[in-house]
């Protein structure tokens, strides 16, 4: 019988000390009630919605931390859906998915030659075309997804074209194009990221996306960069 | 001893400007041309002309307190000598490894620093006087500011800078080092 009687006691407890105030309906007295973890009140939690000012932060602090693929997987895919709404064609649709990529190249170049320089004594720029664009390969691409990019060649045709070949891209991994829009690639997002990066460090360039699936990597893609004239006749002159 | 320091977007669009005031004591670097100048005072552009022509001493009152009128410190003048010095910096730019460029030109008793991000955004310091270091200093806790105003979603390279707690912390590293 002791089983049911403690419930009782219980309740009549907690029926006279309501009658006698309305504190004990906070959140802090039934806490008790249903016997929940006790919540320290003196280090006052900070309020929902004040956080701490970017100025504040550590630009460093998130060098090494790695974003969920499927939550990017999922944003992605909504943006390249949103923008086909949005367009004519294909060329359009590459070319929007390009302008979103050029927003967040401008910011990792900024980002990721602070982090690598902003330390030292006298921190250097890039101005020689070749170096810049190794710099992509490797520095940028490990910044963005992770890895050095597969290959990075000279076209052997004309004198202004490069391409940056990766072999599976990150991005690309969960999306299939239909057929009959086969000449998309959803890596002109990375094509906009490499034109802001060559444009932030004084190479303007035009940059486009193709897909060239191989028999191993079905999904490998070629970024072309294909140089403005003004480079290569300011590359001639530093020679 | 006065600094002004600009922040110029890719396509040299003035983003954010600060004047700052040192109160600390450095040897200004006269000019040759001071004093051998006729008085351009009964002019009505004065303060532009003598600035221009390198007369400093003519309209300096450098004791406590005075504004100081003419002789480079007008606003116009200050900007004009920061904006002619951008042929210079771009120049300097093209050979140039580094990113902070010190001494980079000079007008009348006004030198010209500047600091060059990688994506290209342009900071200037007119300056009377040597500091190197404190300037360096200076640029390189403006560049990290810089970088955490692009972070926001929201800004552009072309957006100006508007932000209060940016300027505080300009000016807080300004008086630190300048």
């Amino acid at each position: 019988m002791s089983s049911y009687a403690q419930p009782h006691s219980r309740v009549s407890v907690l029926s006279t000390s309501s009658q006698s105030s309305v504190e004990h309906l906070s959140p802090a007295a039934s806490s008790t009630r249903f016997s929940l973890p006790s919540i320290p009140t003196t280090p006052q939690p900070k309020p929902a919605g004040v956080r701490p000012n970017i100025y504040d932060r550590n630009l460093n602090k998130t060098r090494i931390t790695e974003v969920s693929a499927a939550a990017f997987t999922f944003l992605f895919s909504e943006t390249v859906q949103y923008t086909q709404k949005r367009v004519s064609g294909i060329n359009d649709l590459e070319r929007r998915l390009n302008t979103l990529g050029y927003r967040i190249g401008t910011r990792v170049l900024e980002l990721m030659v602070w982090r690598a320089e902003g330390q030292s004594k006298a921190p250097k720029r890039e101005i020689r075309l070749l170096p810049a664009l190794m710099s992509i390969h490797t520095q940028v691409w490990r910044a963005v997804f992770g890895k050095p990019a597969d290959a990075i060649e000279k076209s052997v045709d004309n004198a202004d074209e490069y391409m940056i070949v990766d072999n599976d891209p990150l991005i690309e991994r969960y999306i299939s194009v239909p057929r009959d829009m086969s000449q998309l690639s959803c890596s002109s997002f990375t094509a906009g990221i490499v034109e802001a990066v060559l444009d932030g460090l004084g190479f303007p360039a035009r940059v486009t996306a193709h897909s060239t699936p191989k028999a191993q990597y079905p999904s490998c893609t070629t970024i072309l960069i294909k140089l403005e004239k003004s480079v290569l006749e300011r590359e001639e002159v530093l020679k | 001893m006065s600094h002004h320091l600009y922040l110029l977007s890719p396509s040299d669009t003035p983003l954010y400007s600060l004047t700052f005031y040192s109160t600390r004591p450095t040897s200004t670097v006269s000019s040759p041309l001071a004093g051998n100048l006729p008085n351009w005072s009964t002019s009505a552009f004065a303060g532009t002309l003598t600035a221009l022509s390198g007369a400093s001493s003519s309209a300096h009152q450098t004791s406590s307190g005075t504004v100081r009128m003419g002789g480079g410190q007008d606003r116009h003048v200050i900007q004009m000598i920061a904006n002619a010095s951008l042929d210079v910096i771009e120049d300097a730019m093209k050979t140039q490894t580094t990113m902070y460029f010190k001494s980079v030109d000079k007008f009348n008793e006004w030198t010209v620093s500047a600091f060059v991000t990688p994506g290209n955004m342009k900071f200037l310091l007119l300056h009377e006087g040597k500091n190197d270091d404190g300037i360096k200093a200076f640029f390189t806790d403006v560049w990290e500011l810089y970088v955490k105003t692009m972070l926001n979603p929201f800004h552009t390279a072309h957006t100006p800078v508007r932000s209060a707690v940016f300027d505080t912390r300009v000016r807080a590293s300004a008086k630190k080092y300048l």
